[in-house]
């Protein structure tokens, strides 16, 4: 049986006037066990890029992977695979087949290793085609509600115009997640950013093909663990409050804010997607009506919501003080995401502003980054900074872009931006 | 009560308040206690006057100890019972998960949800704690409050009929110690029943036996605060609290306290006096001497130096006795009150005030004094009970002849008593 916990850490005290109220939601599921895969709950789509580029080596290592993660997935999950080009096909079932998404049993597992073997690479990239394609696959489905896909490719979305792909990822998101892969030197990391991050899901640079297989299959053991197809982030502010933001801050910092779907005019819901047992943590920021110093009231209720009923539930607090020495506290768990959600988009504009050539910018942006990832004692992040800055002094910030700092580095860091370090408690 | 002494002490540099060694902020206004406050050394023990008497009550209560327990085994299940009936632990706080109270939002009119604030306005619920009164009987009340600006009530009372004597019983959390409304209200709980049960064995005039008996339930009050959280002992602040109580018969009003919570005897025509001599820095400057209004602006005036809970040293409550000369008020109350009306005279004129606004019931009076006390600040947690005396029945001349001065255990411990109270009694024996 799931448990959910919700526990809150903020300071509650504000200034007389003050009307933010900051506290960071650790929420922690226990007891989940694993997806429903024998009742045919799970679905499970993989989607492997077959434009030109792959052709090589990069390929072999992409059927292979592919193959490894047919074997890895359980017998009764429902599955699919998509070679994606500027146009997607589906590959197994085949395309002549009467259903578009079968259940893995070992004689579909054997057919599908087979079809995969038989790729060719040819044609551009348009991702967008691949994304539709996934969602009307899992749309024949409808009983299974637990939908994951793995997207893999090497290049550029070259074939078709970003709106193209970023209203596709609008019109998909909240159908079924998605983990994005991008391998090589060729991808973009912020168009596979962009859809995992609507997708629920996790972006990651694989440097060398000979390592996708060992990513596939650890990405469907973290899917296959996930017993609870879908938990609801819920914030209730009260009458004449307001949500500032709603922000997944641990294991990596995702903005939920404009994901409301309201619930009452006084709750609001965020998607999670899926969860295993684990934690995550949130970063919820309301506004409230000021009011008299001693008066005390609840800012918001941050709960977790499975199949529309509340499983979990913290309160988050305002009480009005003439206390400086109350009022000015900053709770550390706010501080240390405060930090860490900066240090996310320091680091991206920082690379961003380097990309376009602004070196001035870029310096004083990743400057800030490496202070802040060692403020918030963020060692992936600094041993990922040290390979595109030269580091002069890590407590002012002060450093120098690197000559020859390799496009796999800048990109690795730019992948991992959004992973945060948890607060030391 | 704001703190407890503990060697040396800080003033606060912005509103004078003391704070205990190694406080880092004051209890009082929260300023940081830092570079900009004054420290000096204060020592703890009780200089010139006090001195003497606390040997005494070590004394007594080793004397009654054997009565203690086999009291305390007599009332113990029913003090238990009790103590659970009347726990109103607050809402909000994330450890205790109590139930608040349902229904309607008194701001917005909103359901309030089971975590006690509205599903509107999101106000918290007010918790039975923040207010609460009891009437035992028509001649008896109390009201306890959370005050203006404490977020809690940490003050509890336990109000008692048993026969002709009442009993009044007022303790107050020590608020910088978590927990210690728990303990406040399990302590003046457990007291309450001991002196109840242990009524009728103890005759209405008879001084050393209510003197006993209110050191017995000082005694139970203490465990009850020991045993209010599981890790009391664990803990560096541990919950504690104050305690006085009162036992109030026709011909006889006896107190037994520990801090600074008092009772007060206010005759309708007479001196008032105050019965108790509290257990803090400011009364040891005012027997030695200073004046009351000298000695309660002092530096860690509020200073306790005595209290109930795990870290308590000396737990044998003082106790004093006094006979009632004609009709009048027994009144009990913690600091929250004495605050803005400390001297009996000025507590006199405050109830005689209250009576020309509200009448002589004791319950709108006790709400009338606790309303008076927030709108002069309410600083502090408020928390009053009165209980009337009617008509002496003995002679106010007469001695108490049933205690006597060659049984060191039976009299009452307070060497200074005010003027006018048990005149034949000499001064407790010497240790």
């Amino acid at each position: 049986m799931a448990t959910f916990r919700a526990e809150v850490f903020q300071n509650e005290f504000l200034p007389d006037g003050g009307t933010d109220v900051h506290a960071i939601v650790t929420v922690s599921a226990e007891g989940v066990g694993g997806a429903g895969t024998a009742g045919g709950g799970v679905a499970e789509i993989i989607m492997i890029d077959t434009s030109g580029s792959m052709t090589g080596p990069m390929l072999a290592a992409a059927k292979h992977a592919a193959q490894v993660a047919v074997d890895h997935i359980p017998d009764g999950t429902w599955f699919a695979i998509v070679s994606g080009s500027h146009v997607a096909q589906r590959v197994f079932p085949y395309p002549n087949a009467p259903l578009a998404i079968v259940q893995m049993e070992p004689a579909a597992r054997e057919e599908a290793k087979r079809a995969v073997s038989r790729l060719p690479a040819q044609g551009g990239t348009a991702m967008s085609t691949w994304l539709r394609l996934a969602d009307q696959i899992f749309a024949t489905q409808p009983a299974a509600t637990q939908r994951h896909a793995i997207l893999l490719t090497d290049g550029k979305n070259e074939s078709e115009p970003r709106e193209q792909l970023t209203s596709t990822i609008r019109a998909v998101t909240g159908r079924f997640q998605c983990d994005a892969r991008g391998v090589g030197e060729r991808w973009q990391v912020d168009e596979l950013r962009e859809i995992a991050t609507a997708l629920l899901g996790t972006v990651e640079l694989i440097a060398d093909p000979a390592d996708i297989a060992r990513d596939f299959r650890s990405l469907l053991a973290t899917s296959m663990s996930r017993g609870v197809a879908d938990a609801q982030l819920r914030v209730w502010t009260p009458q004449g409050g307001q949500v500032l933001f709603v922000r997944q801050v641990a294991p990596t910092v995702e903005d939920l804010t404009a994901r409301r779907t309201e619930v009452t005019p006084l709750i609001g819901a965020y998607p999670t997607g899926a969860w295993a047992d684990e934690s995550r943590d949130y970063h919820v920021a309301v506004r409230v009506p000021s009011k008299n110093v001693g008066a005390e009231q609840l800012a918001a209720r941050v709960q977790v919501a499975v199949a529309g009923e509340v499983v979990a539930s913290g309160l988050v607090k305002a009480a009005w003080s003439d206390d400086a020495s109350l009022t000015a506290r900053i709770s550390p768990e706010v501080a240390h995401y405060t930090g860490q959600a900066e240090l996310a988009s320091v680091i991206q504009e920082g690379l961003a502003a380097k990309a376009a050539g602004d070196e001035a910018t870029a310096t004083v942006k990743l400057g800030r980054a490496v202070q802040l990832a060692a403020e918030t004692g963020n060692d992936e992040a600094t041993s990922k900074l040290r390979r595109v800055v030269e580091i002069d002094d890590e407590e002012r910030g002060t450093v120098r872009l690197k000559r020859g700092a390799s496009r796999l580095d800048e990109m690795a860091l730019d992948t991992a931006s959004t992973k945060t370090s948890r607060v030391r408690r | 009560m704001d703190g407890v002494v503990s060697g040396t002490v800080t003033v606060c540099p912005a509103c004078g308040e003391t704070a205990g060694a190694g406080a880092r902020f004051c209890e009082s206004c929260g300023a940081a206690l830092g570079a900009g406050a004054t420290g000096a050394d204060v020592t703890t023990s009780a200089p010139a006057e006090p001195a003497p008497s606390a040997p005494a009550a070590v004394a007594q209560g080793e004397a009654v100890a054997p009565a203690a327990v086999e009291q305390g085994e007599v009332v113990e299940p029913a003090a238990v019972e009790q103590g659970e009936a009347v726990e109103h632990a607050p809402v909000g706080r994330p450890a205790d998960g109590a139930e608040p109270s349902l229904g309607a939002c008194a701001a917005c009119g909103g359901d309030v949800a089971a975590d006690g604030y509205c599903t509107q306005c999101g106000a918290r619920a007010p918790v039975a704690r923040d207010h609460a009164e009891e009437q035992p009987a028509p001649h008896v009340a109390g009201v306890t409050d959370v005050g203006m600006r404490r977020r809690r009530n940490e003050d509890a009372m336990a109000l008692g009929v048993a026969g002709d004597v009442t009993v009044l019983v007022v303790c107050d959390g020590v608020s910088s110690a978590p927990d210690s409304d728990v303990a406040s209200q399990a302590a003046a709980t457990a007291a309450r029943d001991v002196l109840v049960a242990g009524a009728a064995a103890v005759g209405p005039g008879d001084a050393g036996g209510w003197s006993r008996l209110l050191v017995e339930s000082g005694h139970r009050a203490d465990d009850a605060a020991r045993d209010a959280v599981d890790d009391a002992v664990a803990r560096q602040d541990p919950p504690s609290c104050t305690f006085v109580a009162a036992v109030v018969s026709p011909v006889l009003l006896v107190a037994g306290w520990l801090g600074d919570s008092r009772v007060y005897w206010l005759p309708d025509a007479g001196t008032p006096e105050q019965l108790t001599e509290d257990d803090s820095v400011a009364a040891e400057l005012m027997a030695g001497g200073m004046s009351r209004a000298t000695a309660e602006r002092s530096p860690d005036a509020h200073a306790i130096t005595r209290w109930l809970g795990a870290d308590a040293v000396e737990t044998t409550a003082r106790t004093v006795a006094t006979r009632p000369t004609g009709p009048g008020w027994v009144l009990a109350c913690s600091d929250g009150l004495w605050n803005y009306a400390s001297a009996p005279e000025v507590v006199a004129d405050l109830l005689r005030d209250a009576t020309g606004r509200v009448g002589p019931d004791p319950a709108a009076l006790s709400r009338d004094l606790v309303a008076w006390a927030k709108a002069a600040g309410g600083h502090d947690n408020v928390t009053v009970a009165l209980a009337r005396v009617t008509a002496p029945v003995t002679d106010p001349a007469a001695p108490l002849a049933d205690t006597h001065t060659d049984d060191p255990g039976t009299t009452p411990t307070v060497r200074r008593r005010p003027p006018g109270s048990l005149p034949e009694e000499p001064d407790a024996p010497a240790p």
